[in-house]
């Protein structure tokens, strides 16, 4: 049987009705059309799916929805103003970070949740931040980059 | 070879340009098949043979049938029973027919057996459960070896389990190249499963209109070898299918394929009237995705005592598992590869691929020749080693020479591998850390190198073309449209520097249409290294046609010479009176009310294929009591000709060393032995390298100026993975004097062979 729960998302309020197994990635992608965050692999492995909830990043296949009750929820849409960039976002475009796309999402949200608490860290700490999102087409070269120019430009923001 | 720099300096291309769609990829805009939604859309899956060889005697849908929820189920006896090749290639010297929709007989663990479709996929669990279904197991065999035996199963009735006939490629007289040798190696290298374990999971979403049009979005690399299958297995005419894929998250080779999915994807929405849905879980991209070949290469070569290569003599048998998928394919650039590299007079290399009841080996990256260069690196690295040779210095002595023939039959145009050896020595310190004495605690530092050469296409077993289409807007921006597809390697960008080069207009006028059937020129699909040195060719020659037509129109407006005109940041103007301009859109569209002029430039491009080139060094530290390898660095020096944008170059190779190192240490799909089941299927047990584990790599791009493809580009994308085992197998035996044979070289396997 479903039940409304209400998640609060990229600053909106939504109330949703969910059945209790359902998760956070699949009603945001299939109830809420917010299909940013990516199902790799459904089993919090590779992180292709991670969004904020109320501040830390989590891989939103390992949360149930009905957890998300009452909770803020960030995505990558939710970043940036319309038409605008968020540094990372910037960065990651500008670094060449970006190849297929896929993991790119779940990458900037783990790097935006690093930065939020350690804006200036060191390559060691931005490469331990980011050892739950797989990547199969940069090596992380480039990802690395990206994301330590974000912070010397101020990514916190 | 020669140098061919315009009269005016390159302004886009060649320039570190971000990608034209990284934005939207970057926002979370980018739409993926698997974000594709349309209304009243149906959910399907595949139930899975648990079996790995079984017949099927029985089969019992009404239980399922019944579940509320369920549109319709599909077996054997509901699809067109149409033999048809995994590996589309409608013109591929190589192609193998053995793949059905359906059928009554399962080959591996995994085989789809059923298809349902539901209104939501919570559904489509249970629903597979229900579906009774009643196997008569039969012997299997895993292992080619064995399955070459008289006493066999046999998979698909053919002579010892072959799929095709050996591949033999033959040059003098081994016998008499042996007898005129010092010194005889042999070895037996043995190379694993490794899977392309691409982020986005295959799917498709099909749907019909009420006139009949299918629309088929997918995550493919090969749109019009879609469009091109279906047409041809399910009686569509191509002109009645759309295939689309704007954006896709990864392929690496596996997603060139037709598997089973997208044609059961079609019929159930045929029946149902509805979009369907078909999404891969993690699991089914590992099981019922395509791996690398597991390949066994015995090989054996003579040489002289101051180690110059008299013969080579090889086997080279790949597990192409239950079906043929790219098996041909990859047999013959994987035994051509081993006849290439050094300078050998007489070779003989026996190619096999055999089928097994082991998941299917498709394409991936490189193709056969990881597999080919691991034997034949480690091998020379033997030979150095027991002459007394810096591994470098034999490579020298054994080096092609420009006009010599390649492995695709053509000759080198250049040959750049000493240039690739002596840069990546001197980044790495070669030299130094040679002679470095040997460290006195456990862990032990060694460096190595292995090369690699590797064509930018696949011919001669398909002669390929690509097309392309430049269209000038009325306000003088241009749509390029290009058959090829982007996996992600940034290909559309590329297209859009070689487009805006030749235009002399800036990016930003550029917008890049591709993978969309119904819109773009024809292009076989994006495999191999071919996108940019091909599709780049006939993009470069679209603009050229397109640009004609605005200097012919230019010169009468302006009463001047064709010839004394030059388009500069959408103008055209006069070389010898500057005063004398137009801006491409009044040309286009002049101000004074006529209608806008159709300019429409095409362009195709056709040629056989061109030579890269790669030296990769590595530098590893191993810890002799526990046997674990940690790579300090890996320096990669490749020549790619011309390069378009170097961040997305860079960032092929950077990828490619993630997959080779990986390949090398830890990565492969374990196979059970006796079931037939994969071990691993999920990225918790399938291990690949994080961004913590991954070492510093430095990534330097040599130019030469070739003149053949656009602008002097030649092909990347799968070099970079080619040499990476070898040359971190070769520093592990530098460390250690351990010689591995067998990847990956993990820590248990190392640890047996450490002196």
């Amino acid at each position: 049987m479903k039940r409304p729960v209400t998640l609060t998302i990229n600053g909106e309020r939504q109330e949703v009705a969910v059945e209790p197994w359902w998760t956070l990635l699949d009603v945001l992608r299939e109830e809420l059309g917010l299909t940013g965050a990516k199902k790799g692999c459904d089993r919090g492995d590779c992180g292709a799916c991670t969004v904020l909830l109320d501040g830390k990043p989590v891989t939103s296949c390992m949360v149930l929805a009905v957890q998300a009750d009452g909770r803020q929820v960030v995505t990558v849409e939710g970043l940036a103003a319309p038409g605008h960039l968020h540094p990372v976002q910037r960065a990651f475009v500008d670094y060449g970070a970006v190849q297929c796309g896929f993991c790119t999402p779940g990458m900037i949200m783990a790097a935006v949740a690093l930065l939020n608490e350690t804006p200036h860290p060191t390559e060691a700490e931005v490469r331990a931040a980011l050892t739950g999102n797989l990547c199969r087409c940069t090596g992380y070269a480039k990802i690395v980059q990206a994301v330590m120019a974000a912070a010397q430009h101020g990514g916190a923001a | 070879m020669s140098a061919h720099l315009g009269p005016t300096p390159l302004r886009v291309v060649g320039q570190r340009v971000p990608k034209v769609d990284g934005v939207d990829k970057a926002t979370g805009v980018a739409q993926y098949t698997v974000d594709v939604r349309r209304p009243r859309m149906l959910y399907a899956r595949l139930l899975r043979s648990p079996h790995a060889h079984a017949r099927i005697r029985h089969m019992d849908v009404s239980r399922a049938q019944a579940l509320r929820g369920v549109r319709a189920i599909l077996t054997y006896r509901d699809v067109p029973p149409v033999v048809h090749a995994g590996q589309p290639q409608p013109r591929a010297g190589s192609l193998a027919r053995d793949q059905r929709i359906l059928e009554d007989r399962v080959r591996f663990v995994g085989d789809g057996v059923a298809a349902v479709a539901a209104d939501h996929p919570d559904i489509l669990e249970e629903a597979l459960a229900l579906i009774q279904v009643d196997y008569e197991v039969l012997p299997a065999v895993f292992d080619p070896f064995e399955a070459m035996q008289p006493a066999a199963p046999s998979l698909h009735g053919t002579d010892r389990n072959l799929v095709i006939p050996p591949f033999i490629v033959r040059h003098g007289d081994v016998e008499q190249g042996f007898a005129e040798a010092d010194y005889i190696f042999e070895g037996r290298y043995e190379t694993s499963r490794p899977m392309p374990a691409y982020m986005e999971p295959d799917a498709c979403v099909c749907e019909f209109d009420p006139s009949g049009r299918l629309t088929v979005w997918i995550s493919t690399q090969a749109p019009f070898m879609v469009r091109g299958s279906l047409s041809e297995v399910l009686g569509i005419p191509m002109s009645k299918i759309r295939v689309i894929c704007e954006h896709m998250g990864g392929g690496f080779g596996a997603k060139q394929d037709l598997y089973q999915y997208p044609y059961l994807c079609v019929l159930l929405a045929q029946r149902t009237g509805r979009p369907v849905k078909m999404e891969y879980t993690r699991e089914e991209t590992f099981v019922a995705g395509r791996s690398r070949h597991p390949v066994v290469i015995e090989l054996r070569q003579g040489v002289t005592r101051d180690g110059r290569l008299t013969a080579r003599q090889a086997r080279f048998v790949a597990n192409s598992g239950a079906y043929a998928s790219h098996g041909p394919g990859i047999t013959r650039v994987g035994t051509n590869a081993l006849a290439s590299l050094y300078k050998c007079p007489h070779v003989y290399i026996e190619g096999l691929c055999v089928y097994t009841n082991a998941p299917i080996a498709g394409a991936f990256r490189g193709y056969g020749a990881p597999q080919a260069y691991f034997a034949l690196e480690s091998q020379m690295d033997e030979i150095a080693a027991q002459l007394g040779l810096d591994p470098i210095e034999l490579r020298m002595r054994n080096m092609f020479q420009p006009g010599d023939r390649g492995p695709a039959g053509t000759p080198f145009r250049e040959v750049m591998l000493p240039a690739c050896l002596q840069r990546g020595a001197e980044l790495i310190g070669w030299a130094e850390k040679r002679q470095r004495p040997a460290d006195p605690g456990p862990i032990k530092r060694g460096v190595g190198v292995a090369c690699q050469l590797h064509s930018a296409t696949s011919y001669p077993a398909v002669k390929e073309a690509a097309g392309a289409v430049v269209s000038i807007n009325e306000d003088g921006t241009v749509q390029l449209l290009i058959g090829a597809a982007d996996l992600g390697t940034g290909a559309k960008t590329v297209m859009a520097q070689i487009a805006a080069e030749t235009l002399g207009v800036g990016l930003d006028a550029i917008r890049v249409v591709s993978g969309d059937t119904d819109v773009t020129p024809y292009d076989i699909g994006a495999y191999a290294s071919r996108t940019t040195f091909i599709a780049g060719g006939a993009v470069q020659r679209a603009a050229e046609d397109a640009k004609r037509q605005l200097l012919d129109l230019a010169a009468q407006e302006l009463h001047a010479e064709p010839a004394d005109l030059h388009v500069t940041d959408g103008v055209v103007a006069s070389r010898s009176d500057p005063g004398r301009r137009i801006a491409v859109k009044d040309l286009v569209a002049s101000p004074g009310g006529r209608s806008a002029r159709t300019i429409v430039g095409r362009g195709t491009f056709a040629p056989r294929n061109d030579y890269s080139f790669a030296a990769q060094f590595a530098e590893v530290a191993v810890d002799t009591e526990t046997g674990q390898v940690e790579v300090l660095q890996m320096v990669a020096v490749h020549d790619v000709g011309r390069v378009i944008n170097p961040t997305t170059a860079e960032g092929q190779v950077e990828g490619a060393l993630h997959q080779g190192i990986g390949y090398a240490l830890m990565e492969d799909l374990v196979v059970d032995g006796v079931s037939g089941k994969a071990l691993n299927a999920n990225f918790a047990d399938y291990k690949m390298l994080t961004a913590l584990d991954m070492p510093k790599i430095y990534v330097e791009l040599l130019e030469s100026v070739d003149d053949l493809g656009p602008f002097g580009a030649k092909g990347l994308a799968e070099d970079g993975v080619c040499p990476t085992a070898a040359a971190i197998a070769n520093a592990i035996y530098h460390a250690t004097g351990a010689r591995v044979r067998q990847l990956p070289i993990a820590p248990d396997r190392l640890l047996e062979l450490i002196p």
